[in-house]
């Protein structure tokens, strides 16, 4: 409270307009059943609904407005709001991984962005400042990301491009970014429309109909479907792809990699070098065939929508890949021969599960059903891609880092320096102890529980001798580290 | 089964406090008077195929044995090492975890004690890492004063570490 007081701040007034668009349908979303009556009253009623809505969205977002304050202190950004409940956020600038800027179709209107500054810490909105004016924005972050030395410093040399993402590669990469997500898409929507009762499925269904409906079940009208789902999919993958990453552009940046991509949102992101964990190479099974490879960093503090990864190329050959590596402080992974798998004894535990449910549904089609059987194929296959995806699941180590590769149609390759690991387990379940098998997995901070560094069904022995090791690889590694002077 | 019980390759691993065997059949035991609490109401059905006190009796009988028999194989699966610059800890009957956790990568530390732990002076020690999977790793069962020692040792670590 002592010191000179730095300068508060309100958001653009702009965010006045978005906000209560935003409010506003939430508010309605209430109504619609009003509406949905139908009749002369209920339709009177929604109008008055809406219009009361509409006077008490502006009123919220204006006083919303008016008490959220922000201020650009020395060492520090301080966030007030709160309309009833007062907080007040204190975040320092050296705590603060990256300062995102975001600028949607409304908010390029306008000439302002959204700012979104990323701490690392469990919270979902840790400090986000909705909408200021484009240059405010830039200072800003030029302002936290050189701390006391001030924007001077931002004005720095043109910063040399690493990767970018032409037209037609663009539209390529939408090719094989498949995505039937739009189905899903509509279904919420029409159980959206039933739950307020605009949708009369008794209308449209009637047993008349179905009846007709069974007629135009043949091979044709099946394929013919099926060719429109997987074109509707392709122009959906692309259509997506186009929004997501036109445009897009990595470049080096002092302090790590900064990426620009988007068609009408424009997003603005640096990858903080030193919080990087792990490096992801990842390939779908069409794109491997043709050398195309996705590179992302997984980051501290890095967005969970994203699932906790950070994208620095998208869709690239690896002699693309190979020099953003390299440039982001991670070793190319070692040639295929020096990886290496569990025993084949592990092959057992990858397939009997399968095998098991095998084994139970043909024993229900002899006794029960025959059409059991086809269940009982079904697992047969599932066991057989078990067994290939064990084929694949394979590790390595060098001086530096650990690389661990798995998935049969997905591949991704992990990369991780030994300094960053956090904890090494050892575990071993009943069936992987009668086999002398065990999994080591190895936690990183940042890393989805469920997608890990993990090398599963090793020999027990080995596993265990590969835990020390890895252990006394990290050690030396923060040793090394710290003998260099820390983060240099 | 192995006579050490923790596997292959097991240095000298310092078991813990055997009064943590009292403490898990306390829970153990709530848990069974629980179960069979809720398995009461079993009598009043009708329609059962058995005899109605069947039900309770057999929750009863396999509570006991829970509590006379897992208590000490539990107490028997943990197992701990201090190490110069790290923990290790080994748990687990079924499934056995080994884990390994650098003092260095230790982000702050607890020592919780719970109520019937209290009752036999044992202590809890948490290592909290920033890690995501399984990065909270507990150490029940120390008496508290050699939890605290553990954690004052493991403090003093980390602060080495910063230097």
């Amino acid at each position: 409270m002592s010191a000179p007081e730095p300068e508060q701040k309100r958001l653009h007034p702009a965010s006045l307009i978005v906000r209560w668009l935003k409010i506003v349908p939430q508010m309605l979303a209430g109504g619609i059943g009003l509406a949905a009556t139908s009749n002369h009253e209920g339709f009177r009623r929604f109008i008055l609904f809406a219009m009361f809505a509409a006077l008490a969205g502006a009123l919220f977002a204006l006083l919303s407005w008016w008490r959220f304050r922000y201020a650009i202190g020395p060492g520090e950004i301080v966030i007030e709001k709160g309309v009833v409940s007062r907080q007040r956020r204190v975040i320092p600038f050296d705590r603060v991984q990256d300062v995102a800027i975001e600028r949607g179709l409304i908010a390029r209107l306008f000439g302002t962005a959204r700012v979104r500054v990323e701490t690392g810490g469990a919270a979902k909105d840790e400090g986000e400042l909705d909408m200021v004016a484009l240059a405010e924005a830039h200072a800003l972050r030029d302002r936290v990301r050189h701390g006391a030395r001030g924007a001077a410093a931002a004005a720095a040399a043109a910063e040399p491009t690493l990767f970018a993402l032409g037209g037609r590669r663009l539209l390529l990469s939408g090719l094989f970014g498949f995505s039937l997500v739009f189905l899903a898409a509509i279904a919420a929507l029409v159980q959206q429309l039933d739950q307020f009762g605009l949708v009369d499925w008794d209308y449209w269904f009637t047993p008349a109909r179905a009846e007709a409906a069974t007629h135009l079940v043949t091979l044709q009208t099946t394929f013919v479907l099926a060719l429109l789902l997987v074109m509707a999919g392709t122009v959906a993958g692309v259509v997506r792809t186009v929004l997501r990453d036109f445009g897009f552009r990595l470049t080096r940046t002092e302090a790590g990699l900064r990426r620009r991509r988007g068609l009408f949102t424009l997003s603005e992101v640096v990858i903080p070098l030193r919080r990087t964990q792990v490096a992801l190479i990842e390939s779908g099974p069409i794109g491997r065939a043709f050398g195309w490879y996705r590179l992302s960093f997984q980051t501290l503090g890095a967005d969970r929508k994203e699932g906790g990864v950070q994208i620095a190329a998208p869709f690239a050959h690896m002699d693309e890949v190979l020099p953003i590596l390299a440039e982001a402080g991670f070793p190319p992974p070692p040639p295929r021969s020096d990886f290496r798998g569990g025993p084949r004894r592990a092959l057992v535990r990858w397939a009997a599960p399968w095998l098991a449910l095998a084994c139970v549904a043909a024993a229900a089609a002899w006794l029960f059903d025959p059409r059991a059987a086809i269940a009982a194929i079904a697992f047969v296959l599932l066991a057989l891609a078990a067994m290939l995806a064990w084929r694949v699941h394979r590790h390595t180590e060098d001086l530096d880092a650990l690389y661990v590769s798995r998935g049969l149609l997905k591949r991704r390759l992990a990369i991780m320096p030994y300094e960053k690991a956090q904890i090494v387990a050892v575990s071993r379940g009943p069936l992987q102890r009668g086999l002398a098998l065990a999994t080591i997995a190895v936690d990183t901070a940042g890393a989805q529980p469920v997608r890990g560094i993990r090398m599963a069904d090793l020999d027990a022995t080995e596993a265990d001798a590969g835990a020390d090791r890895l252990h006394a690889a990290f050690r030396a590694a923060r040793a090394a580290l710290r003998a260099g002077g820390g983060h240099g | 089964m192995q006579a050490d019980g923790t596997g292959d390759g097991a240095g000298a691993m310092t078991p813990l406090d055997p009064a943590h065997v009292a403490v898990l059949r306390i829970r153990f035991g709530l848990a069974a008077a629980a179960a069979v609490l809720l398995a009461l109401p079993a009598l009043r059905m009708e329609t059962l195929p058995v005899p109605a006190w069947l039900v309770p009796a057999a929750v009863l009988l396999a509570g006991l044995a829970a509590t006379l028999i897992l208590p000490v194989r539990r107490y028997r699966g943990w197992g701990y090492r201090e190490g110069e610059d790290e923990i290790e800890i080994r748990r687990g009957r079924l499934v056995r975890l080994r884990t390994i956790v650098p003092f260095g990568r230790v982000q702050h530390i607890d020592v919780a004690l719970g109520p019937f732990q209290r009752m036999f002076g044992l202590g809890t020690l948490i290592l909290h890492t920033a890690g995501t999977r399984g990065a909270s790793v507990p150490l029940p069962g120390l008496p508290v004063a050699e939890a605290e020692r553990m954690r004052d040792r493991i403090r003093a670590k980390i602060r080495q570490d910063l230097v």
